[in-house]
């Protein structure tokens, strides 16, 4: 009857409930090892079936045919060389076969050596082998990393990965932990086509910015659950808020079983909110009579910063100072004596401070453990976690802990009826030095440019007396808890997630979800006063403020507590339906769901009378804080798939979806979606005309509309006045104030609408070694708020009217996947690239009015790409004194009296012999937001039980400008980076004004005084390019002789490196190509470099 | 069993479910109020008046816009160095520009709300309407006058623009009303509401917070005198600036009847006894001082002020920003807005000689040479310690420590050598101070660069210059020092010079000068004009002035050899001569160019306008450009 025996590999990216959704074969084949295990009621046994890790082992099933006189043997391992029981190994045109038993040995009759072995197994790549003369083989199988049947995760749902038909892209849990990031976002990075990253702020604890397709934010459902897209970040720095950009970061890695991303109409079964793109996370639930094991994993790492910019040195700055003076036609700061006492930097007093050093600390730790345990009985399946995760920052004091539970667990509890809950709780610890201003980790960033070389953190280098410098606010010696006080941020986040699920005997379940999630977020923070010191070298003494005067350091306290409470609920009645018709598939799925979300804000904040007590006093409080948001969504939602033989794949799926925001006669909007695929390679013809060549070849094309929600605010629709808004004190009493809302009530702006369209092609060739995807795309948006004016409301009505749908812009791309796989003798090596390139086009502007031409050319957003960023060009830098007086374009505004050589010369595009605004011309790309092209290449090679894989992450189309502390020498009357200072035009003698002129590659010096050379220009707009090793690790797996005796199923270790370098256009200016803070004072990007292991008991 | 479990899925569903309102999607808003929940409530209507009374703009102030005190020419700017632009000021055209119709509409919206909203009946509640209403009233004035002073004649819209929706909104187009038109609409306005606004007490005293008769009088008088000089001075420019609907541009003729007006209005607040120049503190700076920012009843010079208090956390950081560097509390900010030489100047000894300080001989060979560095103060005009904190005095009873540095004579070539740090509070060799922990400094920022600080407005309490604590210091809109020499111009430029005499001297003899300093051939209109620069300074009156007297252009002419625009330091030192017992340790004084002053203040044709928003004109064909828009 030509029984074939089908494997499912039970890798623990199957959920029990997605394998029931495989096919019927493979549940008959499951149902029949568990009867295995009823029948011999044996656990673990060599004989028996073995449940144990990921693999179903079944031995000894056919044994009986052993009677031809040539039997070959062998084994059979995977890519990291474990032993694989359970390959099905045929003599191909026979009808021979065998199964490896549990050490993955096989023994088989074959009549000739031309006879041909077959092995094949669920989850690998066939193989195929000439027996020649060998009698021992060693056959090594490769993972089928892109199978067909591969189950990923889709909106309300699963699907094969055969049969999907819209623009999805799935990341598992082990190429996720590869990264060590701390946040999800950061693993996401140039692992899957379609997603651009940037990394703006790497400080402890901080994720990666992610967008799908350079489309905005998207939105983040976790276990079928949506987020709030509400991305707020809280003063003092943290991020805190319960978007799901946040949730998803601070998930514990291991616990991702996988993530979806739906970038195409698939999105649109989320409606109202999912124009942006949908990133679906599923967290690992166990399987079903899946032998418990428990796993440990875990890893110690040191972390330098990528890059950071080196400061002038004493030396340096005492010359460019007097350089500066000279330029300027100052007495000179310092004499020829003192700078030349500075630049030896040996004589005491004369010596540099590296504050670059004294601030970053490093090969600072981040450390993280995790314990898991997962598996199944016949009834029940559960996952167990919880993790750690340590990171301290370079600086001194500033801290990030995380710890993070998981408890997944679902049971039959009658026939058909399954119901189970995941709950999910995490805390956050952030710890700052509590210095002055508002963010805790720019002051130490900015002491680094902003002290003086020349200047000491201690008064005559006595650590006890704090040196009063020139700006005594950035003295790192306060940045200690002790000091200058503390700050602690601590999340504490815990989501419930209840389900009921009912199978009917008919293709039909029905099920309920209900979530429940409750974040705190305490801000707790203590500002002492601190006193601070000049010496007095004369009389050895140490003054703590001026004769007569107040006192140095700083004399303002403050103490605060702040609480976030946000409470979100969400719940869900859903139906599936699922039917085999001959050579019809059909399932469907409809489902209604509603979410709201309160966040409660209060702050309490007293000046507190001194350093000691943290006890908060009503009779110290000067403020108190209040805020409340809310959102509130509800929507219908439905989708239905059909396909005939796995051929033709169609798939329509719509949305009608309601929000608080709009007034009740413009909340419900429909939101549908179509795509279609065909399967071209299961087309006879097709085989026929390719053969084996191609295995799989899919076209797909999809239009969905989806809205977002822009534009207004809470509570827009209503009239009436805001309360409070602003106060007054009338005769010694507080009045609180309100004032009437500025526009009429916005009661005809409705979402935007996208239209998002796409066509994509999936295809495995040569063998199933290369298997790729690409996409191009277009969303289009309409209706962006605007206002109508041609409606001349005369400004003397005093109000405006509301923004109505009126503008059009579009973003367009393609991106694209390839993976190739092969092995060569014994080393198997899998290499993928994937690429996006997303750009914005704004189409049409509601009636765009021009003063004049230029106006059009300057401003005009209609059918132009979006984001362009406007300069000059610089030609070239004056050489000579002579060349500037000679020279007869007005490159200054003032007749070139304020030039010197080295200033740059700007290009006169308009001819008119001035240089000024009409001289702009694009030199760049958006400044500060994600890379219009984003790419990623990683690959891993095996060899013997021996991993090495790299990722490299790269992206380019993105513009950087510099400014303040990059652009300006003496920022803030501080120091410079040393380039700036150093490498600039300047006269020989700094004392004699006839010496000659030196090139450099800056403008002379001139301090406090701002020149044209800062006017904005391609000298200072940088297009940053860059490609960078993300990640690179090596790995061993410890033979399981060797572990066996342990009771250790598997123990690998693993050396791991992030970041290690990169290949980028900003090493001259010293900064990691991935910051946006224009005066480079941001926490960038870690190189991070660790040991680790995974063991599985 | 199986009927059983779908039972409790059903079950389960329905308590899910149970909570399946319709109105899910219809939240309450925590932060909107209804007109049905105001107009019934005085303390909302209170409310109202609150956020309205806050929105009145201002050109300086002490939590906004303060920095524009460093704009013009009595003080520089020794902030941050970000801001450097404020010492190369070509004033620009839109410079001082407003047309917020916002507020206008928002009062019109209230004071017809009133009427349709509030419960009709009793005596009281239509007396409080009423009240309201004038209140409203003087609100709306006040902001008439802000929009006329910088932009000429505007529309004067006295009720709500209601579009209709219909695609054509040219019926709520209204032309701007002539310059003069807007005057008399204040003038009328305050003339119909000051005798029922109310908001003064049962024993007579008003408030200082609130519209009241007498500050409806204090408006009224410097609309008038602005009206009055604008028809004068205008008309004696080479080229008026007019505009032929006359939006701009006030007929010389109409001159007499506003200075008139404004006497008048004086007069009737001078008169009423209601007011006393304060003169309570013996020492006469600081009663100057007290005379401004002294809050409360008790100070009977201001007729009106905007409030702060900080036990309710209403407060600002002026003091912060702006206390004096060797003497914050905080390690941030400090130190702004300092004075310039050339403001020290401008007040006279107190003998009536003018106020050039004496820093060099009279030959010019040598310095002048001070055992104390406030000695060369001495017997000046004592609003100057009212106004500036000077080297060698001090604030909240600390030495302010100002010394630039010290000049140690070299005998060999007969010349000091001059030595400055740039470590503020630092020692020299001798152990004795080298620079003030005050500075000056030439570039180092939130220190001063002209060698003076600025004290008026700037909190003497504890804590007040950090962060946590901050200032409540008021910001005074009419005090009765205005108001007496709004009654001297007005009498003087209406010829009544005995008039005009007994207000000005009364000002001057509180600043310490003897009585009847002035008389009828000392009292000119320029020493009137320097008056109010030094009495007023900072209280926001200074370029409005100069703008209406027309001679912004003639003293901002953006010459750097006009000792008018360039703005002066004064840098003191101390002197090491040993073997000189007469200049050994004493101090000495430089007179320099403010180091971080780069170019001289520029006020062109086109600031005495400012131009109109481009959306404006868009908006209404029927709004006519300012000249030389």
């Amino acid at each position: 009857m030509g029984k074939k025996y089908i494997l499912e590999k039970f890798s623990p990216n199957f959920s029990v409930k997605q394998l029931f959704r495989i096919k019927r074969l493979t549940t008959l084949v499951l149902f029949l090892g568990v009867w295995l295990i009823c029948t011999n009621s044996v656990y673990a046994d060599n004989s028996g079936v073995d449940l144990k890790g990921n693999t179903v082992k079944i031995t000894n099933l056919i044994n009986s045919n052993n009677l031809l006189p040539a039997p070959v043997t062998g084994v059979v391992t995977d890519s990291k060389g474990t032993t694989l029981p359970g390959v099905t190994v045929r003599v191909r045109g026979t009808n021979k076969a065998t199964i490896t038993n549990a050490e993955g040995k096989f023994t088989i009759d074959v009549t000739n050596n031309q006879s041909v072995l077959v092995f094949s197994c669920m989850g690998y790549r066939s193989e195929t082998i000439v027996v020649g003369t060998q009698k021992t083989l060693t056959v090594a199988m490769l993972d089928e990393v892109k199978a067909l049947d591969e189950v990923v995760v889709v909106g309300y749902g699963t699907q094969k990965r055969g049969s999907i038909t819209g623009a999805v892209s799935s990341v598992k849990s082990d190429e996720l932990v590869k990264s060590s990031s701390v946040a999800a976002t950061s693993a996401l990075v140039g692992k899957v086509a379609g997603i651009t990253a940037r990394s703006y702020d790497s400080r402890p604890g901080n994720g990666t910015s992610i967008q799908i397709r350079n489309m905005g934010n998207p939105l983040y459902v976790i276990d079928g659950v949506p987020y709030s897209t509400n991305d707020g970040t809280s003063s003092f720095g943290f991020n805190t808020d319960i978007s799901g950009q946040s949730v998803f970061n601070q998930l514990g890695l291991e616990d991702i079983e996988s993530v979806s991303i739906l970038k195409d109409a698939s999105a649109s079964v989320y409606g109202l909110r999912a124009s942006n793109g949908v990133v679906l996370v599923t967290t690992k639930k166990g399987g079903r009579t899946e032998q418990p094991s428990i796993n440990v994993n875990g890893y110690y790492g040191v972390q330098n910063f990528t890059r950071y910019y080196d400061v002038a040195n004493a030396g340096q700055y005492v010359t460019a100072l007097v350089q500066s003076n000279q330029n300027r036609g100052q007495t000179p700061a310092y004499t020829k004596e003192e700078v030349a006492k500075w630049v030896a930097g040996t004589e005491p007093g004369y010596q540099n401070n590296d504050y670059k050093k004294i601030m970053l600390r490093p090969n600072v730790p981040q450390s993280y453990i995790s314990v898991n345990a997962t598996g199944g009985s016949a009834r029940t399946n559960y996952y167990f976690s919880v993790s750690n995760l340590n990171q301290d920052a370079v600086l001194k004091d500033f801290t990030f802990n995380r710890t993070n539970i998981q408890s997944n667990i679902s049971t039959k509890l009658a026939k058909g009826l399954t119901i189970g809950t995941q709950i999910s709780g995490r805390i956050e610890k952030r710890h700052n030095v509590g210095v002055p201003g508002l963010d805790d980790y720019f002051n130490p960033l900015l002491s680094i440019s902003s002290m003086w070389p020349t200047e000491t953190m201690y008064a005559n280098n006595n650590p006890l007396y704090i040196n009063q410098t020139h700006n005594v606010n950035v003295n790192p010696a306060t940045y200690t808890d002790q000091i200058t006080g503390w700050c602690d941020d601590v999340t504490r986040a815990l989501n419930v997630n209840l389900n009921a699920q009912y199978d009917f005997n008919f293709g039909l379940t029905a099920k309920g979800i209900y979530s429940y999630n409750f974040t705190n977020e305490d801000f707790n923070g203590f500002e002492y006063i601190w006193p601070a010191y000049i010496y007095n070298a004369a009389t050895d003494t140490y003054a703590d403020r001026p004769i007569g005067g107040a006192p140095y350091g700083n004399q303002n306290p403050w103490r605060e507590i702040h609480k976030n409470n946000i409470v979100s609920r969400f719940a869900q009645f859903q139906l599936n339906y699922t039917k085999q018709l001959g050579n019809h598939n059909i399932s469907a799925v409809a489902a209604y769901e509603r979410s709201d979300m309160e966040n409660y804000y209060v702050a309490v904040h007293t000046i507190p009378p001194t350093n000691y007590i943290p006890t908060m006093l009503f009779a110290n409080q000067d403020y108190l804080g209040y805020s409340w948001v809310t959102e509130a969504r509800a929507g219908y939602t439905g989708r239905a798939n059909y396909s005939y033989k796995q051929k033709y794949l169609l798939e329509v799926l719509g949305r009608y979806d309601g929000s608080y925001l709009y007034r009740s006669d413009k909340r419900w909007g429909f939101f549908p979606g179509a795509s279609i695929g065909w399967r071209m390679s299961e087309e006879p013809f097709f085989k026929n005309l390719v053969g084996n060549a191609v295995s799989n070849l899919k076209l797909r094309a999809s239009y969905g509309v989806t809205g977002s929600e822009s534009g207004l605010n809470a509570f827009d629709y209503l009239p009436g006045y805001n309360y409070p808004s602003g106060s007054a004190v009338f005769d010694g009493t507080y009045v609180i104030g309100l004032q009437p809302k500025g526009t009429l009530p916005v009661t005809n702006l409705t979402w935007v609408k996208n239209q998002s369209a796409n066509i994509g092609i999936d295809f495995t060739v040569m063998g199933d070694k290369l298997t790729g995807q690409f996409d191009v795309f277009n969303r289009k948006k309409t209706g962006m708020p605007a206002a109508r004016y041609d409606v001349l409301l005369p400004s003397e009505v005093g109000y405006s009217l509301p923004n109505e749908n009126l503008n059009s812009e579009a973003t367009r791309g393609i991106e694209g996947q390839l993976t190739y796989s092969n092995k060569s003798g014994v080393v198997d090596y899998t290499i993928g690239v994937n690429a996006t390139l997303a750009r914005r086009r704004d189409l049409t502007q509601y009636k765009p009015r021009f003063g004049n031409s230029w106006d059009r050319y300057r401003s005009a957003y209609v059918d132009r790409w979006g984001s362009i960023d406007w300069g000059y060009q610089v030609i070239g830098q004056f050489q000579t004194q002579a060349q500037i007086d000679a020279y007869t374009i007005n490159n200054d505004g003032k007749n070139n009296t304020t030039e010197l050589p080295g200033d740059y010369i700007f290009k006169d595009q308009n001819g008119d012999g001035v240089i000024n605004t009409l001289d702009n011309r694009p030199i760049g790309y958006a400044e500060g937001a994600q890379p219009y092209m984003s790419f990623g290449l990683a690959g891993s090679l095996t060899y013997k039980g021996i991993t090495l894989s790299f990722s490299f992450a790269g992206a380019t189309m993105q513009s950087f400008r510099r400014n303040v502390e990059l652009k300006v020498p003496f920022q803030n009357n501080g120091n410079s980076a040393d380039y700036m200072l150093a490498d600039v035009w300047h006269h020989a003698d700094p004392y004699d004004i006839t010496s000659p002129w030196i090139p450099g590659t800056y403008p002379a010096l001139r301090k406090d005084v701002s020149t044209v050379n800062t006017s904005t220009s391609d000298i200072w707009i940088t297009n940053i390019n860059y490609f960078r090793l993300k990640n690179l690790e090596i790995g061993y797996n410890i033979p399981q002789k060797l572990l066996k005796k342990a009771g250790i199923s598997k123990l690998r270790v693993y050396a791991n490196g992030s970041n290690l370098f990169s290949f980028d256009n900003m090493k001259k200016i010293g900064i990691d190509p991935e910051i946006a803070s224009q005066g480079g004072l941001i926490y960038p990007q870690q190189s991070l470099i660790n040991i680790g292991f995974n063991l599985s008991l | 069993m199986k009927i059983l479990y779908k039972g409790l899925i059903i079950i389960i569903l329905l308590v899910t479910f149970s909570a399946c309102k319709k109105q899910w999607l219809e939240r309450t808003p925590q932060n909107i109020i209804t007109d049905a929940q105001l107009w019934g409530d005085p303390n909302m209507i209170t409310g109202l008046l609150a956020n309205y009374y806050e929105r009145l703009p201002t050109d300086m102030g002490l939590d906004g816009n303060w920095r524009n005190m460093a704009d013009y020419d009595d003080a520089m700017w020794s902030g941050y160095s970000g801001e450097d632009g404020r010492s190369n000021l070509t004033y620009s055209t839109g410079r001082w520009q407003l047309w917020d119709y916002g507020l206008i509409r928002d009062i019109n919206k209230a004071i017809e709300n009133i009427a349709t909203y509030s419960p009709k009946g009793t005596p009281l509640q239509i007396a409080t309407n009423a009240q309201f209403t004038a209140e409203l009233r003087f609100v709306r004035a006040y902001q008439y006058f802000e929009l006329v002073k910088r932009e000429g004649g505007v529309p004067i819209v006295t009720k709500q623009l209601i579009y209709d929706y219909s695609g054509d909104a040219s019926p709520l187009r209204n032309a701007r009303n002539k310059e003069s038109e807007v005057y008399d609409f204040i003038a009328t306005e305050m003339d119909a509401v000051k005798d029922v606004i109310g908001n003064i007490s049962g024993t007579g005293v008003p408030s200082q917070t609130r519209a009241n008769k007498y500050t409806c009088l204090a408006l009224k008088c410097r609309a008038m005198l602005y009206a009055g000089s604008l028809a004068k001075y205008n008309n004696l420019m080479a080229v008026p600036i007019t505009t032929t609907g006359a939006e701009v541009g006030i007929p010389a003729s109409m001159a007499t009847g506003y200075y008139t007006k404004a006497l008048q209005a004086a007069q009737d607040i001078i008169n009423s006894g209601v007011y006393t120049l304060y003169n309570s503190t013996p020492d006469k700076g600081q009663n100057f001082y007290d005379a401004v920012c002294k809050k409360g009843v008790t100070n009977k010079e201001v007729i009106m002020a905007r409030d702060f208090l900080s036990a309710k956390a209403k407060r600002h950081g002026f003091s912060y920003d702006n206390i004096a560097r060797s003497i914050r509390e905080d390690n941030l900010g400090s130190s702004c807005i300092t004075p310039v030489l050339n403001f020290v100047e401008a007040f006279d000894y107190l003998d009536g000689t003018p106020g050039t300080l004496k820093i060099r001989t009279a030959d010019n060979s040598d310095y002048i040479y001070y055992t104390n560095m406030a000695d060369v103060f001495a017997n000046k005009d004592n609003r100057l310690f009212g106004s500036v904190i000077t080297p060698g005095s001090t604030f909240k009873g600390l030495n302010v420590d100002i010394q630039a540095g010290v000049k140690t004579w070299n005998s060999v070539t007969s010349s000091y050598t001059t030595l400055t740090s740039s470590t503020l509070g630092s020692t020299h060799t001798d152990g004795k101070l080298l620079t003030g922990a005050g500075g000056p400094h030439a570039s180092i920022q939130e220190v001063s660069n002209t060698g003076f600080y600025l004290k008026k407005f700037v909190d003497q309490g504890a804590g007040t210059s950090t962060r946590g604590i901050l200032s409540d210091v008021w910001w005074v809109r009419y005090r009765l020092g205005e108001i007496y020499l709004n009654a001297t111009e007005a009498a003087l430029e209406l010829g009544q010079t005995s008039v005009a005499l007994p207000y000005i001297n009364a000002i001057r003899q509180r600043a310490g000068f003897p009585a009847n300093s002035l008389d009828a051939t000392t009292l000119t209109i320029d020493k009137l004009r320097n008056e109010r620069r030094l009495e007023l300074a900072f209280e926001d009156h200074r370029v409005w002035d100069l703008k209406r007297w027309r001679i912004a252009d003639k003293i901002w002419t953006g010459s750097a050899t006009n000792p008018d625009d360039v703005l002066y330091a004064l840098y003191p030192y101390r002197i090491i001569r040993p073997g000189d017992p007469l200049r050994d340790g004493k101090y000495v004084f430089e007179k320099i160019k403010a180091p971080r002053f780069v170019l001289p203040r520029n006020f062109q044709m086109n600031n005495y306008y400012s131009t109109i928003p481009q959306s404006a004109i868009d908006n209404n064909p029927l709004i006519v450009k300012n000249p030389f828009q």
